[in-house]
């Protein structure tokens, strides 16, 4: 009797390829002398398939072919039941596809990253690895991220957020919030994507105005940040939960232009096959003992004050001028699950894996034992419904 | 015409009214487990083939049969019994209802078939020209069949045997297939008179901090009920699998070890419980080491020093630590400096090597410091780090009528011991109860049971020292009512405060009439409706 790993991957997101190979490569590095493998992949229409031939990256190419070899399949939203259904149910047999016992969500930015499906599983009360609803939200939004990482004093560029519907009724006093806060050069990002969609830069009013207006196509809520004008990039893995965690290596992506861009990051070095572990990067990164040992020390505060859980990346800016350290963003889903960071730091892959399912288990465990119902109806006790209304 | 719808309705009521007596015949059954023996016991010392509704019955039926000269007098009886049984019955609520299990159902499939064929035989072999003599003969039969309800179900019982050992022979092996699936699990049994479901509890919540555990829960203490948990709850990543372990008779334990081949064992207690189907102390004392006996070579037994009959049997065939409270001469662990307070209680545990911990916790009672005291030296055992025991031990919520302390909105302590009391265990609740000195402190008990010879003795003792250690005493049922009130009478309880009920719920609906803010009630043992 194995335990059966349910990997979860795709999405409807502006990153469904690179989750679908950051999952090739975790479900090819699960031991599958201890564990079973069941893919589960969620096309860009958000509908859900399993089946063997999802493993494999190249199968990608042709993805009509492809989804004619698997079965669609569904999740009950009811608690304890981690069955994963036919969707098409068959005439003889049963309709149950396969029986999950944790999930690992390998999807990246909105509708996997944000909270949503750890939402479905909570509900079903299946283990799964990786953040939770909340920290899953608020690691998403860069706003909400920045404003719990101050008022935790973890360093912080400074920055000033507002709606589009703001920018909209009030646009020449968000400009003036911004030049007198902040002051240019600005970054200008929505709130809520990764991988570098929707960024600009501006040094001046007429870019600043291009930047926030093309950003308001993405998402309702814009964050414009103070810009490091001689930056270096830094990233770090966390691994564990906030309890007990550990941090990895630095690394230093290498840019072509000034800031990362979506090309850097993904289509980098030779095929675009090979994602986040292919894009240019020196590993370890090359700096002081003590500035790699504080970026460590941030990147874990993040992790912690954050309330996270399984393998996320911390990354931070260092301003060369001033020897500053800021958190920039963390990732709480990362790009092939920060692996080749692991790696460089002394833990196998299939290790990784086997301790995100390890953590999983723990909290499941955890979960158990608080109190979330009772057992009494208040409807049938003598107070009637008056007493449902309670006190508040 | 009229008559013969009437004979028919009467027929078809008297059909019902075995029905309705079959599923409560069934009910007792299930509550005896399925055992004829026990069973028969029970209907031996509950008299209840000889119960009010079981003589009415049987009067009805040699009325009708002598009256065969005017079959309408004779239907007219039964009719009229038919109805008031079925109303009877349906009146009666039981604590412990009957569950309609796969088997439950099979024994009442048979019991039907049985019931059918015998008033069948009867209806055909009374032909006549109309319905009316079948009809009538079919209703006697059905009478007779009231009357003797108890021998068709165990006649079911007993027939369906064999398909029931098939049946579970075939979950067995699926289990024993499963288990040696599962690679590297490390299986811990727990038995004793006493004590094990606690203990499994707190093991369960210490080791919850450092591996994936699975229990067998409730009261699955049985083989088929081990069985049972291993098919649905057991996951393929447990790391360690905690099996209680009950018995009714010797073997029972070696059955269940022989199915999980445990490695590691606790032994609580060997004291006096279920003394009728042991009958006696020593063979409770072989049976219970059939656990400790099962284990390999390279394995671990935590027994309690406290109880004589666990204490002076030698283990050589595997690694053996003693656990003590009290008689901590020769234990490898032990409980000191305890200090009880309402919050709670702390401890000091001492281990081999030098061990020492200082640790607190919600429970109260000595026993229940002996149950953490056996999960604490197993859990260091199995390597769990000191610091999550202690967060573990300090987190322990009390398991629900074990000695379980709640406090009521309006100010009254409830020390909830309502689950299988016995000697020991009685008398630390009345320790308990007795320190609570803010007001009065009220016992409600109907006494401890299956004691074979020594209950009446038991009992009496158990009187004494409610005298001793409580102001009022309320006595439910009539099974100790006698030995319990002598006690407490010699004890010195003058005789207004030892009030007498027949049930429970008489007890409970006339405390709030002697109750008030800062008094404390304890519920020592409640028993399941075969002894009412």
């Amino acid at each position: 009797m194995k335990t059966n790993i349910g990997v979860f991957f795709g999405g409807r997101s502006t990153e469904h390829e690179i989750s679908v190979i950051s999952a090739s490569q975790a479900m090819a590095a699960i031991d599958r002398d201890v564990y079973d493998v069941t893919p589960v992949y969620i096309t860009k229409e958000g509908r859900w398939f399993t089946g063997e031939a999802l493993t494999e990256v190249s199968n990608y190419r042709d993805p009509k072919k492809l989804l004619q070899q698997c079965s669609e399949v569904y999740m009950r939203p009811a608690y304890g039941d981690s069955n994963l259904y036919l969707a098409r149910r068959k005439m003889f047999g049963t309709d149950v596809a396969a029986h999950i016992d944790v999930a690992i969500p390998v999807l990246h930015g909105a509708n996997g990253e944000d909270g949503t499906i750890q939402g479905l599983f909570d509900l079903i009360g299946l283990p799964f690895a990786g953040c939770d609803v909340l920290a899953s939200a608020n690691g998403m939004d860069k706003i909400t991220m920045k404003m719990i990482l101050q008022a935790c004093e973890v360093p912080v560029v400074d920055y000033v957020w507002f709606t589009d519907k703001e920018w909209f009724d009030n646009r020449q006093e968000v400009v003036d919030r911004i030049e007198s806060k902040i002051g240019y050069p600005v970054i200008v990002k929505p709130s809520n994507l990764g991988s570098s969609v929707g960024i600009g830069r501006a040094a001046d009013r007429e870019r600043l105005v291009q930047c926030v207006t093309d950003a308001t196509s993405y998402s309702s809520r814009i964050i414009v940040e103070h810009m490091v004008d001689n930056l270096k990039e830094i990233n770090c893995s966390v691994l564990g939960d906030c309890d007990e965690y550990q941090t990895s290596v630095c690394e230093e992506p290498i840019k072509s232009g000034e800031i990362l861009s979506y090309e850097d990051k993904y289509m980098g070095g030779s095929k675009g096959s090979k994602g986040m572990q292919a894009s240019a990067k020196r590993i370890p990164a090359d700096l002081p003992e003590a500035t790699s040992d504080r970026i460590r020390f941030l990147a874990g505060e993040t992790f912690r004050v954050l309330s996270c859980h399984g393998v996320s990346r911390v990354d931070v800016i260092m301003d060369e001028d001033n020897g500053q350290i800021y958190v920039n963003e963390i990732n709480t889903i990362p790009g092939s699950l920060s692996f080749y960071l692991w790696e460089a730091s002394g833990i196998p892959f299939a290790e990784l894996m086997d301790r995100l399912v390890k953590l999983a288990l723990k909290r499941d465990r955890q979960r158990q034992r608080k109190t979330t119902t009772y057992d009494a109806n208040i409807f049938a006790m003598g107070g009637g419904v008056k007493g449902a209304k309670g006190v508040k | 015409m009229l008559i013969t719808i009437i004979f028919c309705t009467i027929a078809v009521c008297s059909a019902l009214s075995l029905a309705a007596e079959l599923r409560r015949d069934l009910m007792m059954m299930q509550q005896n487990s399925y055992r004829i023996e026990r069973y028969r016991r029970w209907l031996r010392s509950s008299a209840d083939t000889t119960s009010w509704p079981r003589l009415a019955g049987m009067a009805v039926a040699l009325a009708s049969l002598a009256a065969f000269a005017s079959d309408r007098v004779g239907m007219t009886l039964i009719g009229a019994f038919a109805i008031g049984n079925i109303w009877y019955l349906s009146t009666r609520r039981y604590k412990k209802p009957l569950v309609m299990t796969p088997r439950a159902r099979r024994i009442y499939s048979v019991s039907a078939i049985i019931s059918i064929a015998i008033t069948a035989v009867a209806a055909v072999a009374a032909d006549g020209h109309s319905w009316l003599l079948p009809a009538f003969a079919a209703s006697v039969a059905l009478q007779i069949l009231y009357c003797a309800s108890h021998i068709v179900i165990m006649a079911a019982v007993w027939l369906l045997q064999p398909l029931e050992n098939r049946i579970n022979r075939g979950y067995r092996d699926d289990a024993a297939r499963i288990l040696a699936s599962c690679r590297g699990l490390k299986v811990v049994g727990i038995t004793g008179s006493y004590g094990k479901t606690s203990t499994k509890h707190y093991l369960k919540r210490i080791l919850d901090e450092h591996f994936a555990t699975c229990m067998t829960p409730g009261s699955y203490n049985t083989t088929m009920g081990v069985v049972r948990t291993i098919r649905e709850y057991l996951k393929p990543y447990d790391e360690v699998f905690i099996v209680e372990m009950g018995a009714k008779q010797p073997g029972d334990i070696k059955e269940i070890c022989d199915l999980v081949h445990p490695e590691y064992g606790i032994l609580t207690a060997v004291g006096e419980q279920h003394l009728e189907s042991f009958g006696s102390i020593e063979n409770v004392q072989r049976t219970k080491f059939e656990l400790i006996d099962s284990l390999p070579a390279g394995g671990y037994a935590a027994v309690n020093n406290d109880f004589p009959y666990a204490a002076d049997r030698e283990v050589t065939n595997t690694h053996c630590d003693r656990y003590a409270v009290s008689n901590t001469a020769g234990a490898q662990w032990t409980a000191t400096d305890i200090a009880y307070s309402p919050q709670g209680t702390t401890f000091t545990v001492n281990g081999p090597d030098g061990l020492s911990m200082q640790l607190q916790t919600r429970l109260v009672g000595e026993c229940n410091i002996s149950n953490l005291l056996a999960a604490i030296a197993m859990a260091v055992r199995l390597g769990v780090p000191q610091e999550k025991i202690r967060f573990a031990v300090a987190d322990i919520r009390q398991v629900e009528h074990r000695l379980s302390l709640r406090r009521t909105p309006g100010g009254i302590t409830i020390i909830d011991d309502a689950f299988n009391s016995n000697p020991t265990g009685s008398g630390m609740a009345l320790d308990v109860l007795s320190g609570m000195t803010g007001g009065n402190r009220i016992v409600v008990t109907p006494g401890m049971i299956e004691l074979g010879e020594r209950q009446e003795k038991l009992n009496y003792e158990f009187g004494r020292k409610i005298a001793a250690c409580a102001d009022i005493a309320i006595i439910v049922g009539r099974y100790n009512r006698e030995a319990i009130r002598s006690g407490a009478s010699d004890g010195g309880m003058t005789d207004d405060r030892i009030i007498i009920t027949d049930t429970f719920a008489q007890a409970q609906s006339m405390l709030p009439g002697i109750m008030k803010s800062g008094d404390t009630v304890l519920y020592e043992n409640d028993l399941p409706d075969t002894f009412k």
